[in-house]
């Protein structure tokens, strides 16, 4: 058996397989048509010393004459042509802590041929896991269902994908004992209503970049993380601020970072007290009329209201200030008349940081990492 | 309604909204620095309500120069 698949995993997806079910094939893996089971396929292959190209965009295939046993994944490609990266099986399972405890059913969130997606796999591969597995681009109501009805215990997901499935779920019975939060900014309501839905659940959210990889984890309950984790070495990591208050990470120990190199995450970071808020990407930083504003600071503010479910803030080009911010807004059912609320609560933002326009609409956007989709 | 009605509307709304003194607009009205008390984040909005009540996006190829009320309604099809 290979050291990845632990005998006692299970696969449940539109049947259930177990372990010895699982076999390995490498080359291109079409992941639409393969769904997870190709994934776990691939990642055998890769074990076993042959290659395997996760495809998710036909558009740009890959040049499969590599041979060194690697996983190469497809970037998300939001803001141009999708790109290849290569891992080894070895680099990516480094990531994973040993299963401990009792055994989990996972759920898993993010398209199986994304990074995300295949650290939930292998999370559940190795630990002898229950993985949950909904066919790729399944919509969030489906998985809240599928969630419901096989009794997960165990869900990653991006902030985005939570307040939909929060949503999606209702009442139904769930009784979650891990969630995990990651690829985009947490407000700090959004922790609240997991913390009332979920009490028994641990809760955490990651911060983790493509180039470095994971480099801190929050379990406190509160956004951002502690400010006393700047200039301190942290998982053999130091976080510093750039002069423009980027957050910056020294000395990563992650493979293709040379020693004392700095990485620039371009997450723009205020401090607040003891804590470290993110304020948004500097490269989705919008000049209005001559002043800077970031779009997910103006949706964590919009998110702090009670009948809000979701917003995406983006930048519409405009001939007077250069940019203006337009807001989509997803509400809670029942929600009634709320736009004078709305924008009583927006008068609270500086002049530019208040969309021009408010679109009310029943869903987001959701882009293959599970996040906001961002087109300028 | 004509895009000169829809700009009457539209700005006496939002100098109502901030508190400020309203009046008669004509077509011959300038928008900045006329008798309103109208900014560049103000004319902002108002092109953005323009935009997506008429459907009409004049803007697209670039800034095109208008002072008055008239001059911005005829950008918006009037």
């Amino acid at each position: 058996m290979p050291a990845i698949l632990n005998p006692r995993f299970e696969l449940i997806g539109s049947r259930t397989l177990g372990a010895s079910a699982l076999t390995p094939k490498g080359g291109v893996v079409d992941v639409a048509k393969a769904g997870t089971r190709g994934v776990i396929g691939a990642l055998l292959a890769a074990e076993a010393g042959e290659d395997a190209w996760l495809l998710r965009d036909a558009a740009s295939p890959p040049d499969a004459s590599a041979g060194d046993g690697r996983v190469w994944l497809q970037t998300s490609g939001t803001t141009g042509k999708p790109k290849w990266a290569g891992y080894s099986v070895a680099h990516l399972a480094a990531r994973i802590a040993a299963g401990k405890g009792e055994r989990a059913r996972w759920l898993l969130t993010y398209n199986p041929g994304a990074f995300a997606g295949v650290q939930v796999i292998l999370s559940a591969m190795m630990g002898g896991h229950v993985l949950v597995a909904p066919a790729p681009g399944a919509p969030v109501s489906e998985m809240a269902r599928i969630a419901a009805s096989t009794g997960v215990t165990h869900v990653s997901g991006t902030p985005t994908f939570w307040r939909a499935f929060l949503m999606a779920l209702g009442d139904a019975p769930l009784s979650l004992r891990s969630i995990t939060l990651g690829g985009e900014a947490v407000d700090q309501p959004l922790l609240d209503s997991l913390k009332h839905r979920f009490p028994q659940a641990a809760l955490r959210h990651i911060y983790a970049t493509t180039e470095v990889g994971t480099v801190f984890s929050v379990s406190d309950g509160r956004a951002g993380f502690p400010r006393d984790w700047l200039y301190q070495p942290l998982n053999g990591l130091k976080l510093t601020l750039s002069a423009d208050d980027t957050l910056r990470v020294e000395n990563p120990k992650a493979s293709g970072m040379a020693q004392n190199q700095v990485w620039d995450t371009g997450d723009v970071v205020e401090l607040s007290g003891d804590r470290v808020l993110f304020k948004g990407r500097m490269d989705a930083m919008v000049n209005v009329g001559g002043v800077k504003v970031f779009p997910e600071t103006v949706e964590a503010h919009l998110l702090a209201l009670p009948f809000v479910q979701d917003v995406r803030v983006t930048p519409k080009p405009n001939p007077i200030t250069g940019h203006v911010l337009t807001a989509d807004i997803v509400l809670k059912p029942f929600s009634g008349e709320v736009e004078p609320k709305i924008k009583a609560h927006l008068a609270e933002l500086p002049r530019a940081a208040r969309p021009a326009s408010l679109r009310f609409v029943d869903t987001l956007d959701i882009g293959a990492t599970g996040k906001k989709l961002r087109a300028v | 309604m004509t895009a000169l009605a829809l700009i009457q509307t539209e700005l006496t709304q939002m100098l109502g909204d901030k508190g400020a003194a309203t009046g008669e607009i004509t077509a011959d009205t300038p928008l900045l620095n006329g008798p309103f008390d109208i900014d560049s984040l103000d004319l902002a909005t108002l092109v953005v309500t323009l935009e997506e009540k008429t459907g009409l996006t004049p803007f697209a190829g670039g800034f095109v120069l208008f002072h008055t009320a008239g001059e911005l309604a005829a950008l918006f099809g009037d």
